[in-house]
This record gives structure tokens, C-alpha cells and sequence, in this order.
């Protein structure tokens, strides 16, 4: 078992519900994205072309940010999952520099997103879960998956541009994906071996 | 104890309306999801659905009743507010209605969003109940539908028009997003078209901007803005005159193109029946075009008919659109002559005239081409001919819901199997050509009214091809109504959610408008800045915590087209109204009772909602707003499915079938190609007009359409090198969801939404940097300021501007400041309307202040 994804840029439009109802689910403070979407222009006028790149944790197979964490807060799940162990994290922020996909954040005070006017119910709700001084990340809900469900970018996702499953099981949906469409991993010279796979645009 | 419940409801941050599952926990929303069971959004939302929570959470809300102290309006004036009570509020409000009543009830002019739909029923019945036919959305239609929602209506008996996304082959937009990110039926949109673009649907999208629908478009096609008529008739020119295409079975049966015309561009009547005559082939002599036993009907040809030389309206049709050389469009458009003849090409080849396909056991033509026209194509002066001059791509080659074409939403509907409820297909009308089925606002897309000497704020009445007219907040309103001797002004004004001072055109021409009227009462979940202007505010629930039976009403608004499932949702709180919000829907009824206008109202109701049978309202009897809605859902889907029930379920859904999606082999309707209408219209509005001394110019109003300029093409002045538009973004609707911090969050990381786009290269021919704070300057002077974002992705000749941000109001901290108001730079008079829609122009040319 080997959880991974799939995201199909020819799909993909842009409409950032992946990256709000990550926002939603999670309760991530302001400025921490488990799910993001980024846009990149290519080509020139008029022979260009924007590409809506949605991003998340790749769930690397040689994910840097586990070998060099020192308390061994983060580290690989069941199916390959790159988790941290909240209790276990002292906020070093090693793993920040070592994750070259920008994919981890600090939570540095539990600020909300109304400045000066206190937690909303709904933040005052969700980030007890939320500890101050470590660092978060996208762990694919595994919460949700354990319960049957997609994760939460992936079940919302209107253009259903992401699919979830088992790399491991070359009939899941997500491999076939992957093998039939040519899914690329990012920047694969790396050698981080990322879980997640962009399948291309045109 | 835990309480955990999933709630079923409605969106409420665009007129989307997708269906949504809320998740409670210990009395606290925690998240908003798709529902599943559900056509509308089939389950997944974009960005902004998701994003409610900190609406309806926002600290900013207005929690109680507001009466302003200060007597002096304007612009960041502080209003100086009161907290008062309901009763205190309802009291004033009562008062000063029934003064208007007594009076003049046209004295109440009625304003509301197009953000949240709910209102729109609650509104409308109550402005009908009190007598008042001044109402209006506040820079809807004004800038997005006068011409395509009502050139929809005229061709597809629908608001708005989609492809058949499941079974089109070449889709060309002209300035629409269908599909990809906003605006009706978007998220189950977003699916159908991402499946249409794996399955292999090439999407052509012309439009001065590759964003959106452009960024995921097999060829981007850069316009300069206005100009879509003058590519879309050429594409005409040739594909009629060059290669010669066109469904003649179509065009003879579904359209009046075989009509005669005489002389004088009308139809040559049947003395008898008044009835338009077509050329009878076989026959060899004129009939009526509705023959009942049927006529061989010519499209070409000229005929001696009833002493004059006629001609198939077709026949003028193909000679007009001679005049319109690729080459002539390309010094207009900007887009080179051979790309518009591979387009037409390409458009008349895929059509593939003549062909059918089976479904569910029927035979039907299959014609997978559409072209699409919305916001971009229609935002102009000439926002009449440019969608009647797109519409005649589908018409020419009869891709007009049929199987792979342009399709309406859902304009013909044969109701639950159980109930035959709601029911409703378009009709035959005058001259034989089509009257919708159902329709969102009070007067038809077809037959067109008789202009008449105008007796509304809008003028409409003279313009019967228009929802809404500019002078409704136009900075020569006062003069207008003088010349045409309106003898009322407004004296209250009703709003519902809607900030015109940031959605009609430059905020200060509104604010004059606004600070002329004694007293304005405005329901409003925040205080924008709108509320400067306001007497009275009252505290709405959102939509989260309000009930509505009919979100999605009418299915030609924001049901999605193509086959699948019919669904009626219900929206009904998922979390208590805090404070003293209260829903607006309730209040109007409260206000209806304290008015004494319940007959009248409960009378419009009854019509408006089609309550039936039973569940009609007696004419005295007061009822709850959740009483109206019960009767509704039980008039639609029986005694047994009531409010109740869909509280508990929270939509019913049943299957389409293929008559009514692919209606048009079904029913024994026309649509025209040819105006003839207009014809008439201008011979009786010119004279009102003249006598009131406005200036008229009948090239507005003839039955072919013709490339007119826009105000922002007849610029004279070189040094203003820059067409201005605006787009709209996919995480705001309108300007309400700026103050969203999570959608805020997502916009100032996004490069465009909050920026000027500009070229790349014009930008550094001008020595700007990417990200450069700038202002621009409008030929009238009219100024905003906001940072350059240098891109490829825009026509060199252009600057866009995403959405309806720029707030400044100190209440909405959230959205203060971030991202530019573009309609500060429009101008609101008569110069800038459309003198046969009442459409606003919203390009404009403008320039970098040095």
C-alpha cells in the first residue's frame, strides 16, 4: 500500500475550492496551506498559456523533512503517509528547509482571520486542535481515509482533477491515471521520489 | 453533550445556488460540503462555497437594527449609528411606505443583489403588492444580461445558454466563462466541462484576456474588447456566403427565415389573418408560414407577392452580411482575417449539417457546435447586436438545442413523474415566433412590448428590449426624468444586500443618485458602503441561517442543462440567526401586514410561486413565511412533501428526459433571424423620444445585426492607448465576497485577482515593473489606483481588472483596501447606454497618469 495522487492540469480550473475546503476541513491558520493552488504563465503573447498547478504535500518516498528531523516527530505512516507527531515536534523548523516543495509550515501564534477581533466560533472550535510553536502539514486526511472517505481536496474537487488511491496497486484508478497519461512527478532529479503526480495540461 | 449533525441547504454566495451539506457540531458550523444527492453542484463546491463559514462568522455583522444620526450623506461620512429596536425600525419603515403608498406607490424604488437569489421572489411579489414597478438589481443586467439574458430568451427560452457539454465537438466562447469558475450552475459546469475537455471538445475562446475559460481553451483567440460583432458576422459572411453552408431544414421549419419581406423590411401579411406569408415551392404561390398542411418553404428566391417584391428573410440575411469581410473585422477586432475564416471554417464543418443521432430510441439532428456569448461579449453598448450577431452562428447551422449544440437551461420541464409539477415549455407566440416557457423577471424576452411614453426611473417602457436602465443611479437621471416628464421621483428606497456604490459604474455619480432619495432602508449583513447613504439599517440572516423553498427557481436560471437529473433543493438554517438578524423574506411579510397590502400580496404570491389547489392563499389570511414556502413545496410535489419533508431531505430529484433537454425537434416554435420586430418598435419609440427631445439614431434598430461602436472606440485622444475591462474572478461574487478573509487570503496570493493585468510587453514599453503601484486615468478623469501585473495573458492593447473590490468602507476591515474598484472608472449616463437595451458600456479606454 502506497497512498498517492494523481492531479490532471487538463482538468483543473483554478477555482481553488481544493485549496479552501483543505482550509475548512483542517482549520489551518492564516497563511498555512496544507492544499494550494498556483498559477504559472508559460509561452509569450499570444501563444501563451496559464497553468493552474494545485500543490500539497507530495508524500515523498526519500521525503527529506523525515531524515532530517531530530526528534523523529515527522515520519512515514501506514501506506507512506509523511506525518508529524504534534507532541513529538519541537518547532525546529528543519524539515522547512529541507522539504524543497515548500509544503510545511510554522504555526507561529494562534492568530485568526479576523485580526484584533478575537477566534470566530468556528476557529475557536477548530484550532484546539491546533498547537502553537510546531509544524503543520498535509498528512492526505489520513483521518478521512481511514474512515472510508477521499481526502477532503480531493472529494471536493468539482473538476475532479485529483485522484486519490493506491500507487502500489497497478489497477487503482490513480496508477492507471498515471501510466496512461504520463504523470510527471516534480522536479524527480531530486530523488525525493514524491507520491503525487501531475498528469499534463494539454 | 455532543450534538453532530449534516445539514442539508443551499449555497448562498453566488447566484450558483449549489446544493450543500453542512456539518454542525455543538451548534457550530464546522464545514460545508457539496450534496451529493444533488444535480445542482453534484457534491462539490468551488472556493467561495467553501468559504462560508467565515460569512456567516464574520465579527463585522450587523447584529441589530441601525438608525443613522448624522443627517448628512457622502461618501466615508460617518452615519453616525443608533442601535434601536425591530419595533422602533419597523415602525419608521411602516410610516414612511405608507406615506408612499397613500401617495404615489412608484415612489418606492427597489434595489437588490444578485448575489444572493433568495430575495429575488420576496422582492418582487412585495414590489408588485405595493405598486411600484421601480426595482432593479443594482448593476445586474445593467452590465451582464440585458442583451444575453434576453437574447437567450428570444432564441433558447432560457436565461443564459451552455454547449452540450457531453456531446459537443467545437465550443467558441465570446467572452464567457461557462464552466469554469463562476456565474450560473458553476460548479456542476466546472464537471461537465472538464469531462468535455477530456472527451475531446476543442473550446475556442475569444476574449481580450487568457484567464479562466481562455487558460483551458484549445486556441485563445485575443479581441479587442466590444468588438465581438464584427468577428462573429463576418464568421456569418463566410460561412453563408463563401462556403456556402446552412441548415435549410432547420432555418425553414425552427426560425423565420423563410418569412417574406417586402419592401419596406416588414413581413408580407395574409390580408385575411394579418399572418407573415413564406414562399410556397411546391405550390408556386405564397402561404401562411403556418400552412397546415405543411409547404415546401424557400429560403431563396424573389417573389410578386400581394403586389410587392418579396424576398425570404434569409435572402437579406446573406446579402446583409456580405458587407462584413473578414478583412473589415479585422481592423475592428484585431483578429487576423485568416483566423476568422479557419474559425467559420472549422465552426461549419464540425457542425455537420444534416446529420442525426439516436437517443433514448429517438432520432434527432446532431449538431456539435455551439457559440456561447455571456459578460464579455454582452457588456457593451452594443450588447444587442453582439449576441444577436453570435446567436446567428448556432442558428445558421441549426445547433440550437439539439444534440451537441448550443443548449438552453432547461427551458422546458414536464415536472416530477408523480405530479407533472413544475410544468412548463415554450409556446408559439405572435408571427409564430417563440414566447418562453417560465421566465426570471416580470416582462418576455418575446413578444416584445409596445413602446410606450416612459412613466418608470429606468425609462423602461420606452426600451421594452431592456430589463434595466441606467438612470436608475446615471449621473443625468434628474435630467432624463425632467424630459420625459416623470411625475414622481423617489422618495424610498428598499435595498436588499446590494452596495450600488461599488456595482453601477464610478461610485461618485451613484452617490449623487443615492444622497437625492430622503430615506433608504437596506437589509445588509455588514455596513458597506452603501450604508453611508442609508437611514435604517436592518440585520439580515445570512444565508445560512434563512429559509428558502426555491433556490434554484426557475430551472432556466441555475439548473444545469443537458441530460441527468432534475433537482429542487431547499435552503433552511443550519445554524440560528445570532442577535436579532433576522431573515429578510420575514420581515417584507411582516412589513406586508403592517402596510395592509396582504390581498394584493397573498394575490401575487399565489401567481408568482403557482400555488395550487389547496395550498393557494386565501386573500385575507396572514401567513409565516415558512407557510408560503410549505405551500409552495407541497404545490409542486403534493401534500405529503412539505416543508417538513424537505427539511428532512433536503432536495428531491427525479431524471430528465431527452424531450425536454433536446426540445426544439419536439416543439413547433420559431425563432428569428431577422428582426422584423424592431422595425415597428423604432417607427413608435422614435416619435416619444424625439418629443421629448432626445436624439435617436435608427441605426440601432435595425431587423440584421451591424458592429456599433463603443463609446471607448470613438476616443479621439491618442494619449489614451489603453481598453479597460473587467473580468469576473472565480473566488468573489461581485463585490460581497471581499470581505471573506479565507477568500481574501486566496485572492492576494493569486497574481491576477487583486491586480492590473498588463501586458508584458506593453508594460515594459511603458518602463513599469511587475508589481508597480499605478493609476489609471479614464478620458472623463476618472481614477484608480492598484498594482500592475505585467503578463502575457492580455491583448497588448488592454488592461484587466478582476472582479468588484477597492472597499473603503471602515466596516468591512477585511476587504478595505485590497484589490481595485474598475467600475470607478465607468461612466453612468445616456451617452454610455445602449439606446435599444438601456445596456451599460463597461469597457473604457484609459491611459497610465504620469
Amino acid at each position: 500500500m502506497r497512498y498517492g495522487m494523481a492531479i490532471d492540469l487538463k482538468r483543473c480550473i483554478g477555482c481553488y475550492g481544493c485549496q479552501l475546503s483543505c482550509k475548512a476541513e483542517h482549520g489551518t491558520p492564516p497563511g498555512v496551506f496544507f492544499a494550494r493552488v498556483v498559477k504559472r504563465e508559460f509561452g509569450t503573447f499570444p501563444n501563451t498559456q496559464l497553468v493552474y498547478l494545485p500543490t500539497l504535500c507530495f508524500h515523498c518516498t526519500n521525503a527529506p523533512c523525515v531524515d532530517v528531523c531530530p526528534t523523529g516527530a515527522s515520519h512515514y505512516r501506514e501506506g507512506g503517509v509523511v506525518d508529524i507527531t504534534k507532541d513529538d515536534c519541537v518547532g525546529c523548523r528543519a524539515c522547512m528547509q529541507a522539504c524543497p516543495y515548500g509544503a510545511r509550515y510554522f504555526n507561529e501564534t494562534q492568530t485568526g482571520y479576523f485580526p484584533g477581533q478575537g477566534l470566530t466560533p468556528y476557529e475557536q472550535k477548530k484550532y484546539a486542535a491546533q498547537n502553537v510553536g510546531i509544524v503543520l502539514k498535509c498528512n492526505f486526511c489520513i483521518d478521512r481515509v481511514q474512515a472510508g472517505l477521499e481526502p477532503a481536496c480531493v472529494a471536493n474537487c468539482a473538476a475532479r482533477a485529483r485522484t486519490f488511491g493506491d500507487l502500489d496497486d497497478p489497477h487503482s484508478e490513480v496508477s492507471q491515471l498515471v501510466r496512461l497519461r504520463g504523470g510527471e512527478q516534480l522536479q524527480p532529479e531530486l530523488g525525493t521520489r514524491p507520491n503525487v503526480y501531475y498528469l499534463p495540461p494539454a | 453533550m455532543t450534538t453532530d449533525q449534516w445539514i442539508a441547504s443551499t449555497c448562498g454566495l453566488c447566484y450558483g445556488t449549489c446544493s450543500i451539506r453542512a456539518h454542525v457540531v455543538d451548534d457550530v458550523l464546522v464545514k460545508i460540503e457539496g450534496n451529493p444527492e444533488s444535480a445542482i453542484g453534484r457534491g462539490r463546491l468551488c472556493g467561495k462555497g467553501v468559504a462560508g463559514i467565515m460569512t456567516l462568522y464574520d465579527p463585522n455583522r450587523v447584529n441589530v437594527p441601525l438608525r443613522r444620526t448624522n443627517p448628512v450623506k457622502g461618501k466615508g461620512v460617518d452615519p453616525g449609528w443608533r442601535e434601536i429596536s425591530w419595533d422602533e425600525a419597523l415602525d419608521e419603515v411602516t410610516a414612511r411606505l405608507t406615506k408612499v403608498h397613500d401617495d404615489d406607490p412608484r415612489k418606492l424604488f427597489i434595489q437588490r443583489t444578485t448575489t444572493n437569489t433568495a430575495i429575488r421572489a420576496p422582492m418582487m411579489m412585495f414590489a408588485a403588492a405595493f405598486g411600484t414597478p421601480n426595482s432593479w438589481a443594482a448593476g445586474g443586467g445593467l452590465h451582464c444580461g440585458n442583451g444575453a439574458h434576453l437574447i437567450g430568451g428570444l432564441y433558447h427560452a432560457s436565461w443564459s445558454l451552455v454547449p452540450d457539454f457531453k456531446h459537443c465537438r467545437l465550443a467558441i466562447y465570446f467572452g464567457a466563462s461557462k464552466g469554469h469558475g463562476a456565474g450560473h450552475v458553476s460548479c456542476t459546469n466546472m464537471q461537465d466541462a472538464a469531462d468535455a475537455r477530456a472527451r475531446g471538445m476543442r473550446l475556442v475562446v475569444v476574449d481580450p484576456m487568457a484567464n479562466f475559460a481562455s487558460a483551458k481553451a484549445n486556441e485563445w483567440v485575443p479581441i479587442r474588447p466590444g468588438t465581438d460583432a464584427a468577428l462573429a458576422l463576418a464568421m456569418v459572411d463566410v460561412i453563408l456566403n463563401d462556403l456556402g453552408v446552412w441548415d435549410a431544414e432547420y432555418l425553414a421549419q425552427k426560425t423565420n427565415a423563410p418569412y417574406l419581406i417586402g419592401p419596406d423590411g416588414c413581413y408580407v401579411r395574409d390580408a385575411e389573418t394579418g399572418k407573415p406569408l413564406v414562399w410556397d415551392a411546391a405550390r408556386g404561390h405564397a402561404v401562411r408560414y403556418d400552412t397546415p398542411d405543411g409547404a415546401a418553404l424557400a429560403l431563396e428566391g424573389a417573389y410578386d407577392v400581394a403586389g410587392v417584391r418579396a424576398r425570404p428573410a434569409f435572402v437579406l440575411l446573406r446579402e446583409h452580411v456580405r458587407q462584413f469581410s473578414p478583412e473589415w473585422a479585422e481592423r475592428i477586432s484585431t483578429v487576423p482575417a485568416a483566423t476568422i475564416r479557419r474559425l467559420a471554417r472549422e465552426f461549419a464543418t464540425e457542425a455537420m449539417v444534416g446529420s442525426t443521432i439516436v437517443l433514448d430510441g429517438k432520432r434527432l439532428p446532431y449538431r456539435p457546435v455551439a457559440a456561447i456569448y455571456f459578460r464579455g461579449s454582452q457588456g457593451h453598448k452594443n450588447s444587442v447586436y453582439n449576441c444577436f450577431a453570435i446567436e446567428l452562428l448556432n442558428q445558421v447551422v441549426g445547433a440550437a438545442d439539439v444534440v451537441g449544440g448550443a443548449l438552453g437551461f432547461n427551458p422546458v420541464c414536464y415536472g416530477h413523474p408523480e405530479t407533472g409539477k413544475p410544468w412548463y415549455e415554450p409556446k408559439s407566440g405572435p408571427d409564430g415566433l417563440m414566447i418562453t416557457g417560465t421566465w426570471v423577471a416580470p416582462h418576455l424576452p418575446y413578444p416584445i412590448s409596445d413602446p410606450k411614453h416612459p412613466s418608470t426611473m429606468s425609462l423602461g417602457g420606452l426600451f421594452p428590449l431592456g430589463m434595466f436602465g441606467p438612470t436608475m443611479a446615471s449621473s443625468d437621471q434628474e435630467e432624463l426624468w425632467t424630459k420625459f416628464g416623470l411625475p414622481y421621483r423617489p422618495e424610498v428606497m428598499l435595498n436588499y444586500g446590494a452596495n450600488s456604490l461599488l456595482s453601477v459604474g464610478n461610485s461618485d455619480t451613484v452617490a449623487e443618485t443615492l444622497a437625492r432619495i430622503p430615506f433608504i432602508v437596506s437589509f445588509d449583513i455588514t455596513l458597506t458602503e452603501f450604508s453611508e447613504f442609508a437611514d435604517l439599517v436592518l440585520p439580515d440572516a445570512s444565508y445560512l441561517e434563512a429559509l428558502d423553498s426555491r433556490p434554484n427557481v426557475p430551472f432556466i436560471f441555475n439548473h444545469p442543462a443537458g441530460l441527468g437529473a432534475w433537482s429542487w433543493p431547499v435552503r433552511q438554517p443550519v445554524v440560528p440567526p445570532a442577535g436579532q438578524r433576522r431573515s429578510a423574506a420575514e420581515v417584507l411579510i411582516a412589513l406586508v401586514d403592517r402596510l395592509g397590502i396582504r390581498e394584493e400580496f397573498n394575490a401575487v404570491a399565489n401567481t408568482h410561486l403557482k400555488l395550487d389547489g389547496p395550498h393557494r392563499l386565501e386573500f385575507g389570511t396572514p401567513y409565516r413565511h415558512e407557510e408560503i414556502c410549505d405551500r409552495e413545496l407541497k404545490s409542486h410535489f403534493g401534500a405529503e412533501r412539505g416543508l417538513a419533508w424537505f427539511k428532512e431531505h433536503g432536495v428531491i430529484s427525479w431524471p430528465k428526459r431527452v424531450e425536454e433537454v433536446y426540445w426544439r425537434a419536439f416543439l413547433d416554435v420559431r425563432v428569428p433571424v431577422y428582426w422584423e420586430f424592431l422595425i415597428g418598435l423604432n417607427r413608435k419609440a422614435k416619435p416619444i423620444a424625439n418629443a421629448a427631445g432626445l436624439d435617436w439614431d435608427d441605426a440601432w434598430y435595425d431587423p440584421l445585426p451591424r458592429w456599433m461602436p463603443c463609446p471607448s472606440h470613438e476616443v479621439q485622444d491618442g494619449a489614451f492607448d489603453l481598453w479597460g475591462f473587467y473580468y469576473r474572478d472565480t473566488l468573489h461574487t461581485n463585490s460581497f465576497t471581499n470581505e471573506n478573509p479565507w477568500l481574501d487570503e486566496a485572492s492576494r496570493l493569486d497574481p491576477f485577482s487583486y491586480t492590473i493585468a498588463l501586458n508584458a510587453a506593453t508594460g515594459r514599453r511603458k518602463g513599469l515593473r511587475d508589481g508597480q503601484p499605478v493609476t489609471l486615468e479614464s478620458p472623463h478623469g476618472r481614477r484608480v489606483r492598484g498594482r500592475v501585473h505585467l503578463t502575457e495573458t492580455v491583448h497588448p492593447e488592454c488592461v484587466g481588472i478582476g472582479g468588484c473590490a477597492g472597499h473603503w468602507a471602515k466596516t468591512l476591515p477585511i476587504a478595505r483596501g485590497k484589490g481595485v474598484m474598475f467600475n470607478d472608472l465607468l461612466e453612468v449616463d445616456w451617452a454610455h447606454g445602449s439606446p435599444v437595451n438601456l445596456n451599460l458600456d463597461t469597457c473604457v479606454k484609459l491611459r497610465i497618469a504620469p
